[in-house]
């Protein structure tokens, strides 16, 4: 009986979260799968078409092609920079000074910010050919082209935004670094081992765990990313479709071109491509994470 | 310490996310859109509160809202809501809107009316024709283009044309003779040459207009084809080519707008532009834009006629530019037909509306207003009677899909702009998908 109760007070607390679940996630999920294979304007009802939307996909959408070709150029410059950026400050955070506490929340506030439309719209300015960036580096001569507005550099000025949004991704290695036994260190520099001997050797080993943790979510945020995207080329995904991220493709299809049958298919081939991509990563993983609760 | 079982537990919540959100996205529209809709359960008698979404400049915002003002002071008890925005985007959350079955009660409609009466969104006002609604003073032409099976789905606000938009006081200044009703795209660019090369750095003669869909229809109605026609492209491959060739010139010569420097600031904005702060000085814009972009400069604006081609005028009879739908679901339809009659045939509201949405198709609201015009009133009534003049009396039909075409014909100019694609081979590309969106368009 006691146990029951114990279940019941559980299940409780859990109800808030289960329903907002079962009704914003898991219901619109079926009902995507479902929409992806209807032709559906969303003004009238679906009408039921097999696999035409993921045939369509792969044999009569050149500009999909393109905006896979952007994403994963999106995805593959930005993680790694996102990852480097944040473990580079959680480094630098970590050597024990004064004010930690202030320090961290100083450098974490405004990176929550970096995915927000205001952000955004802030960026956009920066980087305009007047913008403040073209006029910094105009001082030393050079004069910068129009980073938001020319195809051979668009997708770069998302890429540094996304570098922005390395807070909480920081406080993870923050944590990570803090459990890194203190011995070791102290170990090894009895040993005589330098700074660089000590990050490679130590450091890095012991937060592989949290790497790959970092690693996996920001690969899987970085494939859904939207709102810079949209507000940056105006919802166009332009120039040429230089910032055509696949979230964005998905929304025209969807809500301008009302295509919303196809816009489902998109979804569930975003999925598929974003599970290949942790999937891989999580085979990789027994190759280079070491976890030393020594079950490996 | 972390361990294995924590990790693969927060990495598959965090896949189990992944997939929630990837249609967490599709809902990024739909935040502004539920908003509470309206009181719907007012008996009659008691406070009936509708919503009603327009788009525009700053200019029409302000003249929409005190009229609204006007009708609540009017009609205690009823108040409405304005939602408004620029046009970027305005189609997207209406979309949004409509599926998920809370568009606002009063809807400000373009050109793609017949594609949302297709699709049952809007309400038949023809039963309050006569009764709430007062059509008598408006012709017959502007009625019907609004009436789909004999049932009527809008009331124009106002009647426009596509037009091209210039800055007169940079043709003044470059001492460059202002268009006329005759001129030729050889004339066009002798202009544009000309006013960039005098003006210097900076300053353009136009900008590049070769997305512009209004625009290429003109060019090819003045060299005998036509955009669409029944079902059909009425152009071919070559027809395209010289349409970007005219452009590819005045880009090598330096008189329109570089590609970057569109982007970041496209004529479609008002506030962004290039024509008011005197750097560019032709534009294409609809003809009643010409208010909002004129409130934003000191320098005169005025309209021109699209230029002839060998084949003549290539212009488009003057069209409702914009109608006033009612959506199919609102509770309170009676409410919104008397807001309806009150927009367009008010003399008070149509005084404070003035021409914002074009010439309006009240003849007595026009009369009202020919009395005490402005001088840009004067310059959108002039090209209104011009262009009805010039036009060939054919009738205009838009390419299906009009999103879907734009946005194809954004992407060529770009692909050619920026030298990404010979003419040639974006031409190719273009075809093709040209002939792919007919295709769909015949299979809906």
């Amino acid at each position: 009986m006691q146990k029951y109760k114990t279940y019941a007070a559980g299940y409780l607390f859990l109800l808030p979260w289960l329903i907002g679940f079962v009704f914003l996630y898991l219901s619109p999920i079926i009902a995507s799968l479902y929409l992806s294979f209807t032709k559906y304007d969303l003004l009238t009802a679906p009408k039921w078409i097999g696999l035409d939307n993921y045939k369509a996909m792969f044999t009569d959408d050149y500009r999909l092609g393109d905006s896979i070709k952007v994403t994963f150029k999106y995805v593959l410059l930005s993680v790694p920079f996102r990852l480097a950026f944040a473990l580079g400050l959680a480094m630098l955070l970590n050597q024990g000074m004064k004010f930690l506490g202030l320090y961290r929340t100083i450098y974490y506030i405004p990176s929550l910010l970096g995915g927000s439309v205001a952000i955004s719209v802030l960026w956009k300015q920066v980087f305009d050919k007047e913008g403040i960036f073209n006029q910094a580096i105009g001082f030393f001569g050079i004069e910068g082209p129009n980073w938001i507005a020319d195809p051979r550099y668009a997708i770069y000025s998302l890429i540094g935004l996304s570098v922005w949004q390395f807070g909480s991704v920081m406080i993870i290695f923050l944590a990570g670094l803090k459990q890194i036994p203190q011995e070791l260190y102290e170990a090894a520099t009895v040993d005589g081992a330098g700074i660089f001997r000590k990050f490679a050797r130590i450091t890095m080993p012991l937060l592989t765990p949290v790497i790959f943790f970092n690693l996996t979510i920001t690969l899987i945020q970085s494939f859904q990313t939207f709102t810079k995207a949209f507000i940056i080329s105006g919802g166009s995904g332009g120039p040429i479709n230089s910032t055509l991220l696949y979230s964005l493709y998905l929304y025209i299809k969807g809500f301008t071109f009302l295509d919303m049958g196809y816009a489902s298919a998109m979804a569930w081939l975003l999925l598929i491509i974003v599970a290949a991509v942790t999937g891989v990563m999580f085979l990789t993983s027994r190759y280079w994470v070491y976890y030393s609760d020594g079950r490996d | 310490m972390l361990n294995r079982k924590a990790i693969t537990a927060s990495m598959l919540s965090a896949v189990l996310l992944l997939s929630a959100c990837s249609k967490g996205n599709n809902d990024a529209g739909t935040d502004s859109a539920s908003q509470p809709a309206g009181n719907a359960s007012a008996p009659a008698g008691k406070k009936v509160e509708l919503r009603m979404s327009w788009w525009g400049s700053d200019e029409r915002h302000e003249r929409t809202q005190k009229a609204i003002e006007l009708f609540e002071q009017k009609n205690p008890g009823i108040t409405i809501t304005g939602e408004y925005s620029g046009f970027d985007g305005y189609m997207d959350k209406l979309n949004t809107q409509i599926a998920a079955g809370n568009a606002p009660d009063l809807i400000q409609m373009g050109g793609n009316i017949k594609e949302y009466v297709d699709k049952n969104a809007l309400l038949d006002l023809k039963p309050y024709v006569g009764g709430i609604l007062n059509l008598d003073d408006f012709n017959e032409g502007l009625v019907k283009s609004a009436t789909f099976n004999d049932k009527l789905y809008g009331v124009t606000l106002g009647v426009s044309s596509s037009s091209l938009l210039y800055n007169a006081s940079m043709f003044e200044k470059a001492g460059v003779a202002l268009p006329t009703d005759q001129w030729t795209y050889e004339d066009f660019k002798s202009s544009a040459i000309e006013i960039a090369a005098k003006l210097g750095k900076g300053h353009y003669g136009s900008y590049d207009l070769s997305s512009d869909v209004a625009t290429l229809a003109s060019y090819l109605g003045g060299v005998g084809k036509e955009l669409y026609r029944d079902g059909d492209r009425r152009f071919e491959k070559q027809d395209i080519v010289g349409w970007f060739a005219i452009w590819d010139e005045l880009r090598k010569a330096g008189a329109i707008v570089p590609a970057d420097v569109q982007v970041a600031n496209p004529p479609t904005a008002v506030d962004k532009s290039l024509l008011v702060n005197g750097q560019v000085a032709i534009q294409g814009a609809s003809a009643s834009q010409i208010f909002g972009f004129q409130e934003l400069t000191q320098d005169r604006l005025a309209l021109a006629l699209f230029p002839n081609g060998p084949a003549g005028s290539g212009m488009v009879q003057p069209i409702s530019g914009q109608y006033l739908t009612a959506y199919e679901g609102t509770e309170h339809p009676e409410e919104v037909a008397k807001f309806i009659n009150f927009f367009v045939n008010d003399p008070e509201a149509g005084v404070i509306l003035g021409s914002t949405r074009g010439v309006p198709p009240s003849g007595k609201i026009r009369d009202t207003l020919a009395a005490q015009s402005t001088p840009v009133d004067k310059v959108l009534y002039d090209y209104i009677s011009l262009v009805s003049d010039t036009a060939p009396p054919v009738v205009y039909q838009q390419f299906p899909l009009d999103n879907e075409f734009t946005k194809l014909l954004q992407v060529t100019s770009e692909k050619i702009a920026f030298k990404a694609k010979s003419i040639d081979s974006a031409v190719d590309e273009f075809m093709t998908e040209v002939d792919k969106l007919l295709l769909k368009a015949k299979a809906q």
